[in-house]
């Protein structure tokens, strides 16, 4: 069931399913952060990220990789099962696990930052007094979306406000317990804390953590993310994130700070050109009025032209793209040679 | 109070539906559920339904969590369930119904009471001042 804002006529990968993943519940409603981003690809020609071509390329440079997808989770201990399969069978089966994988891979929204809630709805001095600490009321009404949940704080002071983001997320969570979700964040997610987890290369843990814990557009949920990205940017640790499904989020941010010149060097170490092809496609899409956009739309260059002309024109690094790129080559010439 | 809906609950004779706290918790930790029931079923005994909670002890954000069902609340004061006066007062700190005249009047009687005291206490507060400065200094 894909099941979305139709104003929007976006094509959503989301399958909600009801059992244990009701992460993106909100994209049923009326998903705001949704309609502000759409707001803004309709006016200017700028991409969103929940853009279909925007989406296929991040898609396609995610790749997947199955052994990595489906890696061991730690679940209780079960013995193997071993089956035997024809060839067509085996086929088949491993059609139904790209399918599952393709599931798994599903990105997460990039949002904006919430706005903050300043909004007061009865000011009554005279009680002020009364009272030495603040009353938290929550709406537990069952069927009403948690994005519109009424949740009001008394102050001691008499104010009947709105609740702020942090307020509401904590009695959501009292009140409506997700897995994997604390009432308190933990405090691994606190700068100090997040560098010992990048030491031990768990960015991937770290990040579905964050996911679990936070709502996508809390600032806290795009502080770690962005720790994590200019992390992996900053010691090359690109393939960590490969075939999961923070690659596609990743890609976005470096695009959008014009950090690409690693991750372009990376895939072309590793052979993969049309990955590298989707990147800078990617980067022209989203900086149409840099020049190697313009130099690419004129000439209609593909492949390995694309690299050279935006290694020229936008890169820091030229030197290195240029070393892999005949790298690169002259492994090509010698495969087809031998 | 006989209103138009308590027409609806007349298979129960003699008492009415309250909308009250009912106490649970353990020794020196209350906990109140807000709850409708029949008025003369004991407090903590059988309920028709679990409207909400109250938590009077502040937890560690220094608040005081209350839920309240909003719409099962709708339901039953809808079917001419009355309220009790603290839940009436709840309701009125919610927002969900006007202020209470007597949290009005508390706050009132407070505050007249501070005044009182504070009046006498200048009258007291003068002549202890040495007192004062030799407990601070030791």
């Amino acid at each position: 069931m894909a099941a979305l804002g139709a104003s929007c006529g976006l094509v959503v990968l989301v399958r909600l399913c009801r059992g244990g993943r009701t992460v993106w519940g909100w994209r049923t409603r009326r998903g705001l952060g949704q309609d502000a981003g759409t707001a803004d690809g309709g006016k200017a020609p700028r991409p969103s990220f929940a853009d279909e071509a925007v989406q296929n390329l991040l898609y396609k440079m995610t790749g997947i990789n199955l052994q990595k997808v489906f890696r061991p989770v730690k679940t209780e201990l079960k013995p193997p099962k071993y089956k035997l399969m024809t060839e067509a069978q085996l086929q088949e089966a491993t059609r139904k696990a790209i399918e599952e994988a393709k599931e798994k891979l599903t990105m997460p929204p990039v949002l904006k930052e919430r706005e903050p809630i300043n909004d007061v709805l009865s000011e009554d001095k005279f009680l002020e007094g009364t009272e030495t600490t603040k009353y938290v009321f929550t709406d537990l009404t069952y069927s009403v979306p948690h994005r519109e949940r009424f949740i009001v704080v008394r102050e001691p002071n008499g104010v009947l406000r709105k609740a702020t983001w942090e307020e509401r997320d904590r009695m959501i969570q009292i009140f409506f317990p997700k897995e994997g979700r604390r009432v308190i964040p933990p405090v691994l997610f606190k700068d100090e804390h997040l560098g010992t987890v990048f030491q031990q290369d768990r960015h991937e843990d770290i990040l579905n953590r964050c996911i679990a814990q936070f709502e996508p557009d809390s600032p806290d949920y795009i502080r770690v993310h962005h720790r994590t990205y200019d992390d992996i940017e900053k010691h090359g640790k690109y393939d960590l994130l490969r075939s999961t499904r923070h690659f596609g989020g990743m890609v976005w941010y470096l695009v959008n700070r014009k950090k690409t010149d690693g991750l372009l060097i990376d895939m072309i170490n590793r052979d993969l050109l049309d990955d590298a092809t989707s990147l800078i496609t990617l980067y022209h899409m989203l900086h149409p009025e840099c020049q190697s956009a313009k130099e690419a739309k004129e000439g209609n260059l593909q492949g390995v032209d694309l690299i050279k002309v935006f290694a020229k024109t936008e890169s820091q690094r030229e030197g290195y793209i240029k070393l892999a790129l005949k790298a690169y080559e002259e492994a090509m010439a010698t495969s087809t040679a031998s | 109070l006989l209103s138009a809906g308590s027409c609806l609950l007349k298979g129960y004779h003699g008492g009415h539906v309250v909308i009250r706290f009912a106490l649970g918790g353990c020794t020196n930790r209350p906990f109140y559920r807000i709850v409708a029931a029949y008025s003369r079923r004991s407090r903590d005994g059988k309920y028709l339904e679990q409207l909400g909670c109250l938590d009077p002890l502040p937890n560690s954000h220094g608040e005081k969590v209350v839920g309240l069902n909003v719409e099962r609340l709708r339901y039953w004061l809808g079917c001419g369930a009355q309220l009790s006066r603290p839940a009436e007062k709840l309701l009125g700190l919610a927002g969900f119904l006007p202020l209470h005249p007597m949290t009005v009047t508390g706050a009132e009687r407070l505050r007249q009471q501070r005044q009182a005291k504070e009046a006498v206490e200048p009258a007291v507060d003068s002549p202890p001042e040495p007192g004062d400065e030799s407990q601070a200094a030791a």
